[in-house]
């Protein structure tokens, strides 16, 4: 007992002892400010959680990150410009959030303003209900809303999101009419789910993997099965074409060099490659991505297209 | 609370400020009909209209109860607006001159603004210097404490 | 077993990390713009590198301490220190300007600990049944209840109970402004890119409240609070008579408090006002709450305190936080691989218990911390000379507002809204209706679209929004608060010899 006080005490100590050094440290080279533009407790929040670890261990820097909402992530992107672009400052970015604001009003900044170097996981869509729910399958849920259209309710984050395009999308594509409620965040949506406010919700597969045994995941985006879920089919599989999800990765400011660029691209991409950090995000029902600062350009222009297809077929841009 | 000085500005500010909040909700309704979302509307419209509702009937009654209550009251009006443009005018140098000397440049017209006894050499030099810790100390804990990227 | 936690809590080493927490969680609440959320953040590396409990226990210790702490600024300089607590300027304020502002303080901390303490114990022991209460809460009911924080309006702005209304909606149509949260708009930012982030709650709250009074300051000779000549013995004892004879009141300020925590999305400042809210309605007619009456800062401080047990029952059982620094909490927990949900208490038992009791005596530690502090902080209110006071208040507003988004814009509008709410406060238009409507716009707004698209999808609207139980009871009780003042105004009327 009093040798483990001990051991406390010294643990104590040292964090003093590294905060004190990381003062210093600070005018030497310093600290990373990891800037998520939205509140924290979110799927931005916790992925970039667990990489501040990896990062501390492989790079030996602290990954300090801050919070800053607002405009649904607008404010922080517009201000990323404004920031140094030595490296010492990175931020986090989301599809379709960086490519529908733009394209709806004047938001301060523009896509191509990012200079995204890694987009390193996704959040697959999935439609998500109650443990006890009657819908058994996607096809029970499917079938329900051609039965009585509009009276399926489903809750998601926002709107002109990755969970309000892949509603529209994929009524469009079961031929189905069901209610969209918009949500302040998935957390918001998931208690609407559970409580029994709504029937169903359109979320990510890390809904199911927190919630566990309370919900029911019917199908996810992805490729192939989540290997978190080998029971859950993809939306594939059960006939339709939908794969994708909100997309996350990290900027630099556009004026950041290329060598800085190149260094954080491959620094992410290090941490992306440890098994230790790749198990830990997909327990927690991440998928991953690997798109590196090379491959960026093919991968934006796709995702844009798509959204933007999308965004405009439902109406939320003209 | 308000102060309920009897002031003779008290009548017309007030049929002016609630004039104020009329005209504001009606630019807000404007502004509704240019959203995508009908979502988006019900809210600030219902709101914008019962602004103007309550505002109107605030203008109407104190126009036919005319009232003195409210006013600036008595007070130095050169030390109030030295204060406010002394922080507009700090907060604005910001991104120009980074924080520790436009914080100096609020700081003193602050100090200047609120200080009703007589400046003396003492005086002056225990000021500025408090006022040099207060901005170090507080840079110091949001830059390097908090990591604040300040510039 | 229990006990076990409770003794592994009650290590020298977590009993100083406790006592540092809410010392350090003191100071950061009692600094405008600074916040519990900022604080969190920094610390959450920490965790990595030590025994997760003794983290977690350092977490909760700062946010219990920084909700406590929000009611130094409220009280001395009428600003809350954070959102929750706007309704402890109603009355804290007045009592410091008539010089009660020691007593204030001490209030203040004998309330925070009571709250802190119920809202604890709920967690400990009650926590998987209340957890329902958050999943009963639905989008009608965020509805009514902001309704009913909004009623409050009323009360607060007598003799003015339009421009109260028109102040309210002002502030309502301030929270729209920006990016729309959950529906797909640009509202009100007449093309200017300043606008797109919105008025920011904290920044409008720094402004509203602190920047009217620096103007005011600033303009006169006259002291920032009034002091008593002959100088007092300490006032704890004072306070603690005081706060004994409120128990009903503190009591049921900490349940409201405790069942608003539960709710995600609600929060501290809702509880602080809905407490207030019914602390003034059931309140004796000698009590005249708003002109520095005791009771209204109990109720607010215990009910804010009361949520951070409260927002963690959310948190832990369903892995749904409350607030922003239960989510930084909850982000800690996942990153040690502990898994939130409906199984924690038993798989992750030992981490999460020695972390409740690890709130519960950082809760009590707070008791001669606060008084201690509180004390110190209001002694150097009153002594600072007015000169030095108003420009340190100016720039700890200007640094505290840029540091919520590193955003200078932010501080550009803090000091307009500030200028604006001065202006129109002398015509009676009082700031806090704006912040009523500014804080329970966006509840309101959200909980009536989410309502009315359920309510129409199910073509059952009328049902939606008056059918349901809980909804009933929050509307019964708006109309109570509503309607009982104007009737023991009509009654006193009546018989006018009986008040001389």
């Amino acid at each position: 007992m009093l040798k483990r006080t001990f051991l406390k005490m010294g643990a104590a100590l040292a964090v003093t002892a590294s905060l004190a050094s990381g003062a210093s440290a600070a005018e030497l080279n310093g600290p990373v400010n990891y800037i998520i533009p939205f509140g924290p407790g979110g799927e931005s929040d916790i992925s970039a959680r667990f990489q501040q670890p990896f990062f501390k261990d492989k790079f030996g820097q602290d990954l300090v990150i801050s919070y800053q909402p607002g405009g649904g992530g607008a404010v922080a992107w517009a201000t990323l410009n404004g920031l140094s672009d030595d490296g010492q400052t990175i931020m986090g970015v989301n599809l379709p959030h960086i490519i529908i604001k733009p394209a709806q009003k004047d938001v301060g900044f523009k896509t191509e303003d990012l200079k995204v170097f890694h987009m390193f996981h996704f959040t697959p869509d999935a439609i998500i209900v109650r443990a006890d729910s009657p819908y058994m399958t996607l096809e029970d849920l499917v079938e329900d809303a051609k039965a009585n259209p509009a009276q399926v309710t489903i809750s998601g984050s926002g709107k002109a999101t990755a969970n309000h395009l892949a509603h529209i999308k994929f009524d469009k594509m079961a031929d189905i009419q069901t209610t969209y409620v918009p949500f302040k965040g998935t957390g918001a949506a998931v208690t609407a789910l559970l409580g029994n406010q709504v029937k169903a919700e359109w979320g990510y597969s890390t809904v199911a993997a927190t919630q566990g045994e309370e919900v029911r995941m019917l199908a996810v985006a992805m490729e192939e099965r989540h290997p978190l879920f080998p029971d859950v089919p993809t939306f594939k599989e059960l006939g339709y074409d939908m794969v994708g999800g909100a997309y996350r990765g990290i900027a630099l400011p556009k004026s950041a060099s290329d060598e800085v660029t190149g260094m954080w691209s491959d620094m992410i991409a290090e941490i992306n490659n440890d098994p230790a950090f790749r198990q830990q995000m997909l327990d927690n029902g991440f998928a991953m991505l690997d798109v590196e600062a090379a491959g960026m350009e093919d991968f934006m222009a796709a995702r844009s297209e798509e959204y933007l297809n999308d965004a405009r077929e439902a109406g939320l841009i003209e | 609370m308000p102060d309920q000085q009897r002031q003779p500005e008290g009548h017309v500010g007030s049929l002016v400020i609630s004039a104020l909040f009329v005209i504001m909700g009606i630019v807000a309704l404007y502004d509704t009909t240019g959203y995508y979302d009908r979502d988006s509307q019900v809210f600030p419209r219902t709101v914008a209209i019962l602004m103007i509702l309550t505002a109107g009937l605030s203008l109407v009654t104190r126009f036919l109860h005319p009232r003195e209550s409210g006013g600036f009251g008595t007070g130095t009006w050169w030390r109030r607006v030295l204060l406010i443009l002394a922080m507009f005018a700090g907060s604005l140098a910001i991104p120009h001159i980074g924080f520790l000397a436009s914080g100096a440049i609020a700081f003193t017209g602050g100090l200047i603004a609120a200080m009703h006894d007589r400046w003396t050499v003492m005086t002056a030099a225990l000021y500025a210097g408090s006022g040099a810790a207060v901005i170090i100390a507080f840079f110091a804990l949001f830059r390097y404490v908090l990591h604040v990227p300040l510039p | 077993m229990e006990f076990g936690h409770f003794l592994s809590a009650l290590t020298p080493f977590n009993l100083v990390l406790a006592l540092f927490g809410v010392v350090a969680g003191t100071i950061v609440g009692s600094i405008p713009g600074l916040t519990a959320t900022m604080a969190l953040a920094v610390l959450v590396p920490i965790t990595f590198s030590m025994d997760p409990a003794s983290a977690l226990i350092l977490l909760g210790a700062i946010y219990t301490g920084a909700i406590y702490g929000g009611a130094y600024a409220a009280i001395l300089l009428n600003t809350p220190g954070t959102p929750s607590a706007i309704a402890t300027t109603f009355d804290g304020y007045p009592m410091a300007k008539r010089g009660d502002g020691d007593l204030a303080v001490a209030l203040a901390c004998f309330a925070s600990v009571v709250g802190g303490l119920v809202g604890a114990f709920a967690l400990l022991l009650l926590a998987p049944p209340l957890s329902k209460v958050a999943l009963a809460f639905g989008p009608i009911e965020y509805f009514w209840l902001s309704i009913f924080g909004l009623s409050l309006i009323a009360s607060l702005s007598t003799g003015n109970l339009m421009k109260g209304l028109a102040g309210g909606a002002f502030g309502m149509l301030l929270s729209t402004v920006g990016v729309a949260e959950v529906s797909a708009d640009i509202r009100l930012t007449f093309g200017s890119q300043m606008l797109v982030g919105g008025f920011g709650v904290i920044g409008a709250l720094i402004g509203l409240y602190c920047i009217p009074v620096l103007i005011d300051l600033v303009a006169t000779p006259d002291r920032h609070l009034k002091v008593e000549e002959d100088v007092r013995s300490v006032r704890i004892g004072e306070a603690f008579r005081i706060a004994a004879r409120s128990k009903f009141n503190l009591i049921r300020s900490s349940v409201i408090g405790t069942l608003i925590g539960i709710l995600p999305g609600a929060g501290g400042s809702v509880a602080g006002l809905v407490a207030y809210s019914e602390a003034k309605r059931t309140a004796r007619p000698d009590q005249k709450f708003g002109q520095g009456e005791p009771d209204g800062i109990l109720a607010t401080e215990s009910a804010n305190n009361a949520t951070v047990g409260g927002g963690f029952i959310p948190t832990l059982v369903l892995g749904i936080p409350g607030t922003p620094p239960d989510a930084i909490v909850l982000g800690a927990l996942l990153v040690q691989g502990v898994r939130t949900g409906p199984t924690m208490f038993s798989q992750s038992g030992s981490i999460v218990y020695t972390f409740i009791y690890g709130l519960l005596i950082a809760t009590v530690l707070m008791l001669p911390a606060g008084l201690l502090i509180g004390r110190y902080a209001y002694k150097s209110i009153v002594n600072i000379p007015k000169a030095v006071l108003v420009p340190t208040v100016g720039f700890m507003t200007i640094i505290g507002t840029f540091s919520i988004r590193n955003s200078v814009t932010d501080v550009i509008l803090m000091l307009g809204l500030g200028v604006f709410g001065w202006v129109v406060g002398r015509f009676g238009f009082a700031a806090s209706p704006i912040v009523l409507g500014l804080i329970l716009g966006p509840i309101a707004e959200q909980g009536f679209v989410q309502g009315w698209t359920i309510g129409s999808a199910t073509g059952n609207l009328f049902g939606m929004f008056f059918g349901r139980s809980i909804s009933q009871g929050i509307i019964a009780f708006t109309l109570l608060s509503l309607f009982l003042p104007l009737y023991t105004a009509w009654r006193q009327r009546k018989k006018p010899q009986e008040q001389s």
